[in-house]
């Protein structure tokens, strides 16, 4: 579903590669924590999937397509086939859960029928139902994450990005939104998670990625954390 | 639905930056209306040109008795000298120029020069003899009034040849003077209109830089996030065209109709209604002008 081909991002010819020589594969139906050091690489490595930058060297595949040669008027239709969400939630404040939902379906089209039966739907698989007319700032943080999911996998994306989607919350919260994630991922959507919280790596026990230095330093199958510390010894 | 929402989010977006694009509206009002303005001063210029080329004459004053040019060194003109005159500009040679002649004598011109000044008291004090016999000459082509010129100033007999076109060109000078002027303002404010319409949608695409950055995310097209920008200018600058059309409809209908038309009737006014000619114009400039300078500022400010 992704796969880096001995990737490279430079962001300037000064400093380190954000990204060196990554090759990583990432199958269809996969829940991959990344994890690693702040600077080690891990929103970069998001941003090149999203084709938000290009990749220095190496190639990209998404889907089995070089981003490289998506042309412009094209990447819409890639990052359709991407659901993303952020540590700090990006919801629009003037607008309810539903409507902030229905955004993401408007912008690209979809019809009000169709969107008047899809976002319900939705809500209740982020376990929101009942808080359709909320405005954000009514909600709590992790009620924010779970709408901020949503708007994510509405349009049915074959993809879910997650940067540090926890950051934010206490550990309770957090495990409430790694429970929707698994389930979006059981529903059969790849799904990539940059993190630092080593409880819920550990507790989750799926593959795990570290990156270090813009290097994978660490692929498990069934990985744990292990702390920068422990990095450092192994 | 996409139409729809292209349209409340230019609505948010119009309501969020009011006081942006009531300038734009204004700027685009005011450099549109001196852009029509100039084009006014043409199209009035070309209909003075029209109406008066048709008419204009040029006259050829023939000498009388105390001439002093070297073609009259032989006095007051003689009947040969006249016949020779005449037969000259009725040859072949100056068809393709002379429409008409027609010869005013001394009586006529007297005749004339009484009706014209009916009112003054020098009218009793002029003489038939005072006066010079003419040959009125209509040209084919009025700007060919030079060939004339040339030709026949120094014929003996011939005291002066004259067009009222000098008097006209001056007229016109000074109206294409004014029209140069109204572009330059209008160049100058057009120029300002572009600069605050960049700024507009500058401020417009930061407030709803959020907007448009989940746009990107979930794979809005480059239509849908840049049409709602890309339009709120062009309709404030379809307004401001809109009303500078107004304005300068309003004031051709006052100025023109109502007051120079029937204090100079002999003159030929456009009309009120040619300037609903320029109305597409300055529309479509208008919307040219404002979709420019988005286009320019959204590339640099709404990344897609
Ligand atoms: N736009 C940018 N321009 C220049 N350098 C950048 C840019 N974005 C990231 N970097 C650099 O690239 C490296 C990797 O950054 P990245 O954001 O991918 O790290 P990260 O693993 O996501 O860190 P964190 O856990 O703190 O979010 C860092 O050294 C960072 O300074
Ligand atoms: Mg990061």
């Amino acid at each position: 579903m992704i796969r880096f081909d001995n990737v490279t991002k430079t962001y300037d010819s000064k400093s380190q590669p954000a990204l060196d020589s990554v090759s990583l594969e990432v199958d269809r139906g996969e829940f991959v924590f990344l994890v690693g050091a702040s600077g080690s690489g891990k929103s970069t490595f998001i941003r090149l999937v999203l084709k938000e930058d290009r990749a220095t060297r190496g190639a990209v595949y998404v889907a089995g397509q070089n981003v490289a040669n998506i042309p412009s008027w094209r990447v819409p239709r890639l990052r359709r086939g991407i659901g993303v969400v952020f540590q700090d939630f990006r919801l629009l404040p003037n607008k309810t859960v539903f409507a902030n939902v229905a955004f993401a379906m408007q912008v690209i089209g979809r019809s009000r029928a169709v969107i008047r039966e899809t976002v319900p739907d939705v809500l209740a698989t982020v376990g929101l139902e009942g808080k359709n007319d909320r405005m954000p700032h009514e909600l709590s943080g992790g009620e924010q994450q779970r709408v901020a999911i949503a708007r994510a996998i509405v349009n049915r994306p074959g993809i879910l990005l997650a940067d540090e989607p926890t950051g934010n919350l206490d550990p309770t919260t957090s495990m409430g939104i790694m429970k929707v994630l698994d389930k979006i991922n059981q529903n059969g959507t790849t799904v990539v998670m940059a993190t630092h919280d080593d409880d819920i790596v550990d507790t989750m026990r799926k593959r795990v990625v570290e990156l270090r230095g813009g290097s994978v330093v660490r692929d498990d199958a069934q990985g744990i954390y292990v702390g920068d510390a422990g990095a450092m010894a192994g | 639905m996409r139409l729809a929402f292209i349209l409340s989010e230019i609505g948010s977006g119009i309501r969020r930056n009011l006081s942006m694009v009531t300038s734009v509206i204004l700027v685009t009002f005011i450099s549109l209306t001196f852009v029509g303005a100039a084009g006014l001063f043409q199209l009035q210029i070309n209909q003075m040109k029209g109406y008066w080329y048709d008419r204009v004459q040029v006259t050829l004053y023939l000498c009388v008795d105390n001439s002093s040019e070297t073609s009259c060194a032989t006095g007051p003109v003689t009947e040969d000298q006249r016949a020779a005159i005449q037969a000259k500009l009725e040859s072949e040679q100056f068809a393709p120029y002379v429409d008409t002649v027609t010869y005013e004598s001394q009586d006529e011109a007297l005749a004339h020069f009484r009706d014209q000044f009916a009112n003054s008291p020098i009218v009793d004090s002029v003489t038939a003899d005072q006066l010079p016999e003419s040959f009125r000459v209509s040209l084919v082509d009025a700007e060919k009034y030079e060939v004339i010129d040339e030709a026949f100033s120094s014929e003996p007999g011939v005291d002066a040849v004259s067009d009222q076109r000098d008097f006209l060109e001056a007229i016109f000078r000074y109206m294409n003077w004014a029209s140069v002027v109204a572009l330059a303002i209008a160049g100058v404010m057009t120029f300002c209109a572009i600069l605050l319409i960049a700024t507009t949608i500058r401020l417009s695409a930061f407030s709803r830089r959020r907007e448009t950055g989940i746009m990107r995310l979930v794979g809005a097209s480059k239509a849908v996030i840049q049409l709602p920008f890309i339009l709120e200018g062009v309709i404030a600058a379809v307004i401001g065209a809109v009303l500078a059309s107004a304005a300068l409809w309003g004031a051709s209908r006052f100025v023109i109709d109502g007051w120079l038309a029937n204090t100079f009737p002999q003159t030929a006014f456009i009309s009120s209604q040619q300037v609903l000619i320029l109305v597409p114009v300055l529309i479509l400039l208008g919307a040219v002008l404002a979709g420019l300078s988005s286009l320019l500022t959204l590339r640099r400010y709404v990344k897609v």
